[in-house]
């Protein structure tokens, strides 16, 4: 047992609100948990170690915040703005387009309660510690409902700032209702020694259609871990994108249930690791039912001494005959210092279903690199485009041009500043 | 001179290839150097475009007036040299365009020239495409990924007509190609022949210099070039095979 989990267990005591019978039985599973280690198979390669040294402090610190920090040229999107757990925006001012309906996590409307009744722990029952940790203090967030046929054209992009040596817990809870059509935006920021974890859950109605992205961009001091979680109902789509890098520890785990007969869910993910950064993706993908698709792409570009962690599971049921499952990895090293552990997790008890995986760590091919000087490219240039390449493939393939002009330089300048040894 | 070697000697992992060989090659001219497998074809043109692990021990290349030698990979090809891979090499995740375009760009701005705009390269490349008979759809593929041995072959003539090398060395340029594809590559180079730009066809057979017709052609076996002449040399090999070089070569072909 951690010091730091001993004083969530107290500190969750002492929380009281609406949520708080369902917080009550997350606790009880909490109080049951041990602290992960080496021997615990999710968290095998990714140490908890920096909790022992955390310097982050719960607390609403108040700080200001500009919020052009935020802007992303050309996106136009209903901001919520939360800094160390504290909204910043008044949602009341915003003017939500129809069928659009937002609320605070402690200032729920009926509807929201509603909401929060079929999503909040029920998306994703079985959490691992630090999900249990969100369920029981995480008393920011917001609950999103789009209502039956409704299409949200502008995206809702939830900013999550926290700042140094602060921790925070924030919690987003999404309904799409039948054929309505929304993105969602959960935007991470961490700075300096921030702790914080963040957790989303999605339900997808029939035919619901998801545009979903998640930035989790920290400092190289923070620690983050959160989750995505989404459950498909029958004939509904997700896109989704989640791009992490920074973080002396990155834990990020993110669930598609295919509930629904012939959904359809794309995932891809990009990380981007600089010099002693720890970035851990667990994927999750459940066919419960017949019919489904998924297709999941995650690259990755790894410094020195940085290091990645890629777990892609793929449950295919008894019953879910016809579903189409794709999952692909591929890593990219940088230097030799830099490690990579990447596991595709295939169980299939369906006959009838086409699945493929794949996994791959490269380093950098010196005969691509010639080919490319051959051609007078000049060194650097032809290096950078080499290896951005490799992740610049899944920027294209997001589908809201601001963002993917917003990602794009702003990916290749880290990458530029990435050293190559 | 276009380009003049002389006595160039280089050895890959301590093994001497190039024993000493001698070319003088003057702008326009088309040579087609020809011999047996193991003979050291394909490492002169990866020494000259400075591969890595491909140095010369001894011995020069003057290109235009210029040390080869002294020149890093990407100076040779700013500087107008253009190596044909005999296996291109697939680059997933940089698009066809993207590649040729920085090419393109690279060596504009080495000759002092602007760069192309995209529209103008664009249009460019268009064009190129349309000459070697390549679908518009794989400038915006990654460079040679899934393509056929042809389409690859097809790809590298099309990069040298948008480049405009000087000096173009085409490395077996004919190997896995049907007769079609055969022609599309010749014809793409004879394109370029405009009696300043030359030529180095290295080719194991006579068939792709039926299309591509040499000034002159050279017998290299055992690293050094042991015999020259005329188009009609060509002919006698695809004759005679290379039996008649002796014990030596049959060697290096083993």
């Amino acid at each position: 047992m951690s010091q730091w989990l001993a004083d969530v267990i107290d500190r969750a005591g002492s929380v009281q609100d609406w949520l708080s019978p369902v917080r009550g039985e997350a606790l009880a599973t909490l109080q049951n948990q041990q602290w992960p280690g080496r021997r615990t198979e999710a968290w095998r390669y990714t140490s908890l170690h920096p909790f022992d040294a955390l310097l982050a402090q719960p607390g609403s610190t108040s700080v200001q915040v500009d919020s052009r920090e935020f802007a992303i040229e050309g996106l136009e999107s209903l901001d919520l703005v939360f800094v160390n757990g504290e909204l910043h925006t008044d949602i009341g001012s915003l003017s939500l387009p129809a069928g659009l309906s937002i609320s605070a996590l402690d200032q729920p409307t009926d509807n929201a309660r509603s909401v929060a009744g079929q999503v909040f722990t029920q998306v994703k029952p079985e959490r691992h510690l630090f999900g249990l940790v969100n369920d029981v203090l995480a008393t920011s967030g917001v609950i999103i409902d789009i209502a039956d046929g409704a299409s949200v054209e502008t995206p809702v992009r939830v900013i999550n700032l926290v700042t140094d040596k602060v921790e925070s817990h924030n919690r987003v809870l999404v309904r799409l209702g039948k054929q309505a059509t929304a993105t969602v935006i959960e935007h991470g920021s961490g700075d300096g020694a921030s702790m914080n974890t963040a957790f989303a859950e999605y339900q997808l109605g029939y035919e619901a259609r998801l545009e979903h992205y998640r930035f989790a961009l920290h400092s190289a001091d923070a620690i983050h871990i959160g989750g995505s979680h989404f459950q498909m109902g029958e004939k509904s789509r997700l896109n989704s994108t989640l791009v992490g890098y920074g973080s002396q520890l990155s834990r990020l785990d993110v669930d598609i249930h295919h509930a629904g007969e012939h959904a359809f869910a794309k995932f891809n993910n990009i990380y981007l690791l600089a010099e002693n950064e720890h970035f851990d993706l667990h994927s999750t993908i459940e066919h419960a039912v017949p019919n489904g698709t998924t297709e999941e792409n995650a690259r990755g570009i790894v410094g020195d001494n940085a290091k990645a962690v890629f777990n892609g599971r793929i449950h295919i049921h008894p019953d879910a005959q016809k579903t189409l499952a794709e999952l692909n990895n591929r890593n990219l090293l940088l230097s030799r210092r830099g490690q990579i552990n990447t596991k595709p997790e295939l169980e299939i008890y369906a006959d009838d279903v086409q699945c493929a995986h794949g996994a791959t760590v490269a380093e950098i091919d010196d005969e691509a690199l010639y080919y490319m000087l051959s051609r007078g490219i000049s060194r650097s240039q032809a290096l950078v485009m080499l290896n951005f390449g490799f992740v610049q493939e899944l920027i294209e393939q997001m589908p809201n041009k601001a963002l993917r002009d917003w990602l794009q330089p702003k990916l290749k300048t880290r990458f530029e500043g990435m050293e190559v040894k | 001179m276009m380009l003049s070697i002389k006595d160039l000697h280089a050895s890959i992992d301590g093994k001497e290839i190039l024993k000493g060989l001698n070319l003088d090659i003057k702008p326009g001219e088309v040579h087609a150097i020809m011999g047996p497998n193991g003979a050291g074809k394909s490492t002169l043109g990866y020494v000259l475009s400075g591969r890595d692990g491909y140095q010369a021990d001894s011995g020069t290349a003057q290109f235009n007036g210029a040390d080869l030698f002294d020149l890093e990979v990407e100076e040779r090809a700013q500087a107008g040299l253009f190596l044909a891979f005999q296996y291109p090499v697939e680059i997933p995740g940089v698009s066809n365009m993207e590649f040729m375009k920085e090419s393109v760009n690279a060596i504009r701005e080495k000759r002092g020239d602007d760069p192309l705009s995209a529209s103008d390269f664009l249009k460019k490349a268009k064009e190129a495409c349309k000459q070697v008979d390549l679908p518009l759809a794989f400038l915006k593929r990654g460079v040679n990924e899934g393509f056929s041995g042809g389409e690859k072959k097809r790809n590298e003539i099309m990069q040298m007509i948008l480049l405009e090398p000087k000096l173009c060395i085409l490395d077996e340029s004919d190997s896995g190609l049907d007769v079609d594809a055969l022609q599309v590559v010749a014809n793409g180079v004879n394109s370029q022949r405009d009696g300043k730009r030359s030529f180095i066809v290295v080719t194991h057979y006579q068939r792709l210099l039926d299309y591509i017709e040499p000034d002159y052609v050279h017998i290299l076996a055992d690293g050094k070039i042991v015999k020259s002449g005329d188009a009609s040399l060509a002919k006698e090999v695809e004759k005679t095979g290379y039996a008649w070089l002796g014990a030596k070569a049959e060697e290096a072909d083993a």
